[in-house]
């Protein structure tokens, strides 16, 4: 069967980092979000994440909470300490499938700017929410 | 010799003198058995008497102690707050064999006593009866709090100080909810048992499995059981006697649980996330090229990864529900979009068995003060039961009114197989599934389960009205939001908008 192929989309403009280490979900997110429009970079592990967050300049830091060498609150604390990362403009939104207990659940509410259960949602259900995230 | 052990004695005499009388029997009846058959010897009946009677005195012992176990406590309580028996070690109220709980009370009701009985006042100067309770209290292991009808913290002995970490300045004449930071596992909390005694009772005890506080440092979350006693008007001012009984290592154990299957959840729900982006992939990329049966195809799988997440979630939620683990996140809400957003959830699963869902709202429906991820659950619950119980019918009707009482009913109603009358008083339990139709319908006999504890826990009502063959309508109702507007602290969270997966803040980045 012949692939059918992606019309190039007109990019919206918005980068997005995607820090999640399950390589299937970092490519269908990449996937869908590209195809809506957006640059997006998948990063596999929490340090080198937040050191792209701190290097580069994102819209939307998309951010796993299991993650390799780095855990996703102490990569969301990090992205909070203004002596750590003095200026972000992205806003994080925690892409998880970990249900949190009281404590995590509080500090992800104060400091982070969304939360979303996996696998609840679809990657074009994804893109919708960023869509309307301004 | 002190009473409580001469009555150890006898009870053990009595108990040995029956056991020896038996054996004597048994003996008897050895030499008769001898007699018929001669081929026995007399070495049995007195092997038998060698062996038995130390046998019987050691029964007799040990249930002398088991039984007495409960009485000795006691005993010790009494002892431990009778002036002139100051060196009596306070007892272990945990080692109790039988009665347990009732002994912890008893013993709780001892020092409550201690504390107003003049008779048991030191008597030397005036002491106050707070004091006096906090000396006789103060080598007790068990944490014990005393509080005023104002619910102020009287006093605290050492035992509770440790268990809270903090110096009595920071206990004593403060209030006990700014102290104790205390949870419960249902409704039926010390406030409103407390409430019921000022209004109906003098006095009353009362325990409390699996409550739980969080220290000053709101990371340590301590897990007990808590055994109250209330007295009213008592002279001293004393109220309530709290009693803590600590089990945070039991009960961590049950975290221990939770967070295995939070692990388990999470690693079934990631090719779950997988799973359903790649069919979404192939329904987008490859659903133009595909024919009827499978386009058909691809909507069951799509349905099924679907239900698949939706079970996943539930199992956590009962797992939740019954470590008393369940905090519900109540703001105000638009019950129309909740029910809208489940009924186009479940609009898939419907079309593949041919059913259709309707939702109707009466007109000037308040918004209503809920837990939507909660909500959402239950609508979702309801309709999906309704979808598979359908039979031949093949509409489903969602409608959302105020009751006669004020507060705001949702009912899902359908025409289908209907519920047995002999199987109903159950279904609200859990595993409970309607046999006759497990052949054919799938299902874990969760749902209803969970339904209900979700509405309880909202303060709500579920029912449920079926006759086999004539269809169904369960019915929940919740709280309109203005009726909670007082009790919810929802400033910190207006601007969070809330799905079913989650929740995006509204406005503006985070701020600094």
């Amino acid at each position: 069967m012949d692939q059918p192929q992606d019309t190039q989309p007109s990019p919206n403009g918005r980068k997005v980092l995607c820090i999640e280490d399950e390589f299937f979900i970092g490519e269908l997110y990449a996937r869908a979000l590209n195809k809506a429009g957006y640059q997006i970079k998948v990063v596999v592990d929490g340090a080198l994440g937040l050191k792209e967050a701190q290097t580069n300049q994102y819209d939307i830091i998309l951010l796993d909470l299991m993650i390799p060498n780095m855990t996703g609150i102490e990569v969301l604390r990090n992205l909070r300490d203004p002596a750590q990362t003095p200026e972000l403009k992205a806003k994080v939104i925690i892409t998880t499938n970990l249900e949190q207990k009281e404590e995590t659940r509080d500090a992800i509410e104060k400091q982070a700017d969304g939360y979303v259960i996996k696998a609840e949602i679809t990657p074009k259900q994804l893109v919708e929410i960023l869509d309307s995230i301004r | 010799m002190d009473h409580f052990h001469k009555l150890k004695h006898q009870v053990r005499n009595y108990i040995f003198l029956l056991g020896g009388l038996t054996l004597i029997v048994m003996v008897g009846g050895s030499w008769l058995v001898r007699s018929m058959y001669p081929d026995h010897d007399t070495l049995i009946s007195i092997i038998l008497l060698i062996v038995g009677f130390p046998a019987v005195w050691g029964v007799a012992l040990i249930l002398s102690d088991y039984a007495l176990k409960p009485l000795d406590t006691v005993w010790r309580a009494i002892l431990h707050v009778t002036p002139g028996h100051t060196s009596t070690a306070p007892p272990d109220l945990d080692k109790s064999k039988i009665g347990q709980e009732l002994v912890k009370t008893l013993a709780l009701q001892i020092y409550q006593l201690a504390s107003t009985s003049d008779s048991l006042k030191t008597q030397a100067a005036p002491i106050q009866a707070g004091a006096t309770a906090n000396e006789l209290t103060d080598d007790l292991p068990l944490p014990v709090v005393a509080v005023s009808k104002d619910q102020i913290i009287t006093f605290a002995n050492d035992a509770a100080l440790k268990y809270l970490g903090l110096p009595k300045e920071s206990v004593v004449q403060k209030n006990l909810y700014s102290v104790f930071d205390l949870s419960f596992s249902d409704e039926n909390t010390l406030d409103s048992w407390l409430a019921d005694c000022r209004a109906n009772k003098a006095t009353d005890q009362r325990s409390w499995q699996h409550a739980r506080l969080k220290l000053a440092d709101q990371t340590t979350i301590k897990q007990f059981d808590l055994a109250a006693a209330y007295s009213k008007g008592n002279p001293n001012g004393v109220e309530v006697l709290l009693g803590i009984f600590d089990q945070t290592t039991r009960y961590q154990a049950d975290d221990n649980s939770l967070d295995f299957l939070a692990l388990a959840v999470h690693e079934l729900r990631t090719p779950l996330t997988a799973l359903r982006g790649y069919i979404e992939i192939f329904q987008d990329d490859l659903g133009p090229s595909f024919n009827a049966e499978q386009i058909e195809f691809m909507r069951r799988m799509q349905a099924s990864a679907q239900q698949l997440t939706a079970f996943v979630g539930n199992i956590l939620n009962v797992a939740r529900i019954e470590e008393g683990q369940l905090s519900l996140q109540l703001h105000e809400e638009n019950l129309v979009e909740i029910i809208k957003d489940a009924a186009d959830a479940l609009s898939l699963a419907g079309k593949l068995r041919g059913v259709t869902i309707n939702y109707t709202v009466d007109s000037g429906l308040p918004t209503v003060g809920v837990d939507k991820i909660s909500i959402t659950e239950v609508l979702n619950n309801l309709i999906d039961n309704a979808i598979k119980y359908s039979g031949t019918a093949k509409v489903i009707t969602v409608h959302a009114s105020v009751n006669s009482e004020g507060l705001v009913e949702t009912t899902v109603h359908d025409d289908g197989v209907g519920i047995p009358a002999s199987v109903m008083p159950t279904l609200f339990e859990k595993f409970h599934r309607n046999h006759q139709n497990q052949a054919k319908i799938g299902g874990t006999g969760l749902g209803l389960y969970l339904c209900s504890a979700l509405i309880k826990a909202h303060g709500g009502n579920i029912w449920l009205k079926s006759k086999e063959g004539q269809g169904t309508t369960v019915g929940f109702t919740v709280q309109p939001y203005s009726a909670l507007a007082g009790k919810l602290k929802d400033s910190n969270n207006k601007d969070i908008t809330r799905n079913a997966h989650g929740w995006i803040k509204n406005h503006s980045l985070y701020r600094r």
